[in-house]
């Protein structure tokens, strides 16, 4: 086979460069600081070091970026879980109930379960990367406007499976998210939107808002709480899952790290989006699905290996067809170039040599991943024990420090604290936060592509029913949108269960959030 | 950057207020990392000479140069972002030839006089390419096509009013041909979109389809420029088909108008040093880039034949508010 066994080579020629390996371990351990600090995220992290690599080999430079990229997806997740603070938008679907676990005291096996799912996530698309990649790349071509435009629908809709108790008020909050995301520019015309003539505004201001309504509301929250010498929670008792656990999971992870990888390659959609699609599905094909929103470990393990089998996935479409799969691949086309290797299908033929040998480095970047984060969970685990009054204004301050160094942006901080007062009230009425976060990634998206969509097909709607993989999603999109409902309207003819909500009202609503 | 920027600044912070820090900052200018700031995203043509002269420029400023990425609206929340910068010199920006679009579509806080130019890197002409599959071999197929087929030809850009659009208007203006215009956000989608066959030309520059030249994946039918490229040779003139358009993208460093001459008068001195290091012009080259250093009075004498040019052709068009 050929590709193993220039896979084997590229393995043999790594371990000769003892500094590319060093230079990835630097990425990657990187790559996790930055994933877990709120604001930092994977994208900004390869930006930063892309000025460092221009001096080195492309192997090392390019092993750095990828253990920065690996790195950074991954890390996000150690402070939603911990914190409910999400490190990258992807971890917004982790926090969900990565810290229900941690207030349940499980907070350690759901790091540990976290970390392996990253891993074999990551790992899987790697694989995939290596093996299939002249397969799979046309795939990503198929996608025009209206697939992603349907893409965002079905990513919308996953609001009904994410609002916890109630469906009407996650749609209530997804509807806010939605409004949030119509501030900014038009997508097409370029004409600004109720941006009040704030230059700050023209882009919505998405990450100081994900933070301020997990983060910063959370600490607002435990403000309350006069216990303030009392830690969180007792230190990590576990952290690698028992086996008869995580062998449950395994079927799990196999699924949410197919669907990173096909998002991955879908151009401009990346690891958030695919975190969010991985936790719906999980959640649809699991035997317990009441108990997701309330500390499912396989919320976690989806979340994770969804968001990490995007790496491959984006990485894949990148380096053979050269159109990124999202941000940070984006950013490693620039960095490619600069190296003098031009991504696309000529790069397997003349650079075969360093492709595989790149492709043994990103595995063992994985398997350097796996080691870090489980040598530093017992550490970060700590950050439970402190007593909350050191550990709430420390929370704040991360907060406002992650949130400037986003943009430098002072104005950023407000709309990051205020978003965190909403946030906290909207925690008190129970309106969930991720919905908003989804409609903020999922909203202009959809925009942009519908209208898109529209200019292509000269102002006609038939591209939501002619084409196959669109009129694919949008079936999906509605499933899940009425699969609540259906539920409740299943028990009910059933005569279990005693219904609260009257199931015409709901449906009237569920409807409209396209 | 904002990390590496943040700890920068931390550092020198630290060291100078202990010494004399406010004369110090008054006197030399940089005492901190630069933020350059990109009005598009990441990979594109714009992206990668902003990269290459940092690189290059970083050797020639006691403070690091880290490009930013401030991407929407066709490049205005980039460019706007530029304008409004603090005049400090700290937040420079790669002015491209959107500075003299769009003010005309009335969506721009700013116009062509609200920046001081400092130094133009390189220009790139448009060029009409299709897919290598595509039945037009020649330039004169794919027009004669869109003849018999007016609005059903779709030609993808980089945004509505930004200069591929304007460039494709300026093609069916010129040639009395109608085309129906797609906006991406940016050249890299729109590329993406014709390699799947979902339009049926991009109006982008060479360089951002060079890859996919090489690789026999797409053609190039037509250059927008006076001559021909010197990366595809094969390539013909716009002009040589007697179709008398020539537009072409440009990039450069700007600072916001308020900037002190002496910020300005350093930012020059060391962009000159950095265009005649081998390495940058190299770096340009190497991405199929046209190297066209200007410095910053010449580059105000292009900026503003380019802003007279786009006036006029954007009213004709309607684009023009």
């Amino acid at each position: 086979m050929y590709e193993l066994d220039m896979l084997l080579h590229g393995a043999q020629a790594l371990f000769n460069q003892p500094m590319a390996l060093l230079l990835a371990l630097f990425g990657v351990t990187l790559g996790i600081i930055i994933g877990a600090l709120p604001g930092l995220t994977a994208t900004m992290g390869v930006a930063i070091l892309l000025p460092f690599t221009f001096g080195m080999d492309p192997l090392s430079g390019l092993l750095m970026i990828s253990g920065v990229f690996f790195g950074g997806i991954y890390g996000g997740s150690v402070t939603a879980i911990l914190l409910k603070i999400p490190g990258t938008p992807a971890a917004a679907a982790t926090a969900i109930d990565g810290f229900e676990l941690t207030k349940k005291g499980q907070a350690g096996i759901a790091l540990g379960t976290a970390t392996f799912s990253s891993f074999l996530g990551g790992t899987a698309s790697v694989f995939v990367l290596i093996f299939l990649a002249p397969v799979l790349a046309r795939f990503a071509l198929e996608f025009s406007a209206s697939e992603s435009f349907a893409l965002a629908v079905f990513g919308l809709s996953i609001i009904a499976s994410i609002s916890g108790v109630s469906v009407i008020k996650g749609l209530i909050s997804g509807f806010l998210g939605l409004l949030l995301a119509t501030v900014g520019l038009d997508p097409m015309g370029g004409f600004p939107r109720y941006t009040g003539g704030y230059t700050e505004l023209f882009n919505v201001p998405f990450i100081p808002v994900m933070i301020g309504l997990f983060a910063a509301a959370e600490a607002f929250k435990s403000l309350e709480d006069p216990q303030v010498r009392a830690g969180m929670a007792a230190a990590l008792d576990r952290i690698i899952p028992p086996w008869y656990v995580f062998r449950r999971q395994l079927g799990n992870i196999a699924r949410s790290s197919g669907l990173g990888i096909i998002i991955g390659m879908i151009p401009g959609a990346g690891a958030d989006i695919a975190a969010f699609v991985a936790y719906n599905e999980a959640k649809r094909f699991s035997k317990t699905p009441e108990n997701y929103g309330k500390g499912e470990l396989g919320a976690v393990a989806a979340c994770e290996s969804g968001a990490n089998g995007c790496t491959g996935g984006a990485l894949l479409t990148m380096l053979t067809l050269g159109i990124p799969g999202d941000a940070v691949t984006a950013v490693m086309l620039g960095a490619l170039t600069l190296q003098g290797l031009q991504p696309g299908p000529l790069l397997f033929k003349d650079h075969a040599d360093l492709v595989f040998t790149l492709f043994a480095g990103m595995l063992v970047c994985y398997v350097m991943m796996l080691v870090v984060g489980l040598g530093s969970l017992r550490f970060m685990g700590r950050i439970l024990q402190m007593p909350k009054s050191v550990l709430t204004p420390a929370i704040l301050a991360l907060c406002i420090v992650g949130t400037y160094a986003i943009n430098n942006s002072i104005f950023d901080i407000w709309i990051m604290l205020a978003a965190g007062v909403v946030g906290y009230f909207m925690q008190k009425w129970d309106f969930p936060a991720s919905p908003v976060v989804l409609a903020l990634i999922m909203g202009p998206m959809a925009e942009a592509n519908f209208r898109r969509a529209l200019s292509l097909s000269n102002g006609s709607y038939d591209f939501l029913y002619t084409r196959p993989i669109t009129a694919a999603l949008l079936a999906i999109a509605i499933v899940t949108l009425m699969l609540p409902l259906l539920r409740r309207l299943w028990a009910e003819r059933s005569g279990s269960g005693p219904s609260t909500i009257n199931p015409a009202a709901g449906s009237s609503r569920m409807g409209t959030p396209e | 950057m904002k990390g590496y920027r943040f700890v920068t600044g931390a550092v020198v912070g630290a060291l100078t207020s202990a010494t004399m820090m406010v004369a110090v900052q008054a006197a030399e200018y940089p005492t901190k990392a630069i933020e350059l700031i990109v009005p598009y995203a990441a990979g594109g043509g714009t992206d990668l000479v902003a990269r290459a002269y940092a690189d290059a420029v970083n050797r020639h400023l006691p403070q690091s140069v880290g490009v930013v990425n401030k991407t929407g609206g066709g490049g205005a929340v980039g460019l706007s972002e530029i304008m409004a910068a603090r005049p400090d010199g700290y937040r420079i920006g790669m002015g491209t030839v959107e500075i003299t679009t769009l003010p005309n579509l009335g969506v721009a806080r700013f116009t062509a006089d609200d920046f001081t130019p400092i130094a133009r890197l390189n220009a790139e002409p448009s060029a009409i390419t299709v897919n290598a599959n595509a039945p037009w071999k020649t330039i004169e197929e794919f027009l004669a096509h869109a003849k018999e087929n007016p609005g059903k030809v779709r030609i993808g850009n980089s945004g509505t009013g930004a200069i591929w659009h304007l460039a494709a208007e300026a093609l069916a203006t010129k040639s009395g041909l109608k085309f129906s215009h797609i906006p991406y956000d940016g050249a890299n989608p729109a590329v993406t979109a014709l390699l799947g066959n979902h339009i049926e030309a991009v109006s982008v520059s060479p360089a951002e389809v060079s890859s996919h030249i090489a690789a026999g994946t797409l053609r190039i039918l037509a250059v927008m420029d006076d001559q021909r490229s010197k990366a595809f040779p094969d390539a013909p003139t716009l002009k040589e088909k007697g179709i008398d358009v020539t537009v072409a993208t440009w990039r450069g460093i700007v600072v916001p108008k308020k900037t002190p001459a002496n910020v300005v008068e350093t930012l020059r001195a060391a962009s000159k040093k950095a265009v005649e290091e081998q390495g940058f012009r190299d770096q340009l080259t190497k991405m199929n880039l046209s190297y066209a250093y200007l410095d910053g009075p010449e580059y105000k004498v292009a900026m503003e034949k380019d802003a007279e040019m786009f006036k006029v052709l954007m009213k004709q068009i309607g684009l023009a508010k």
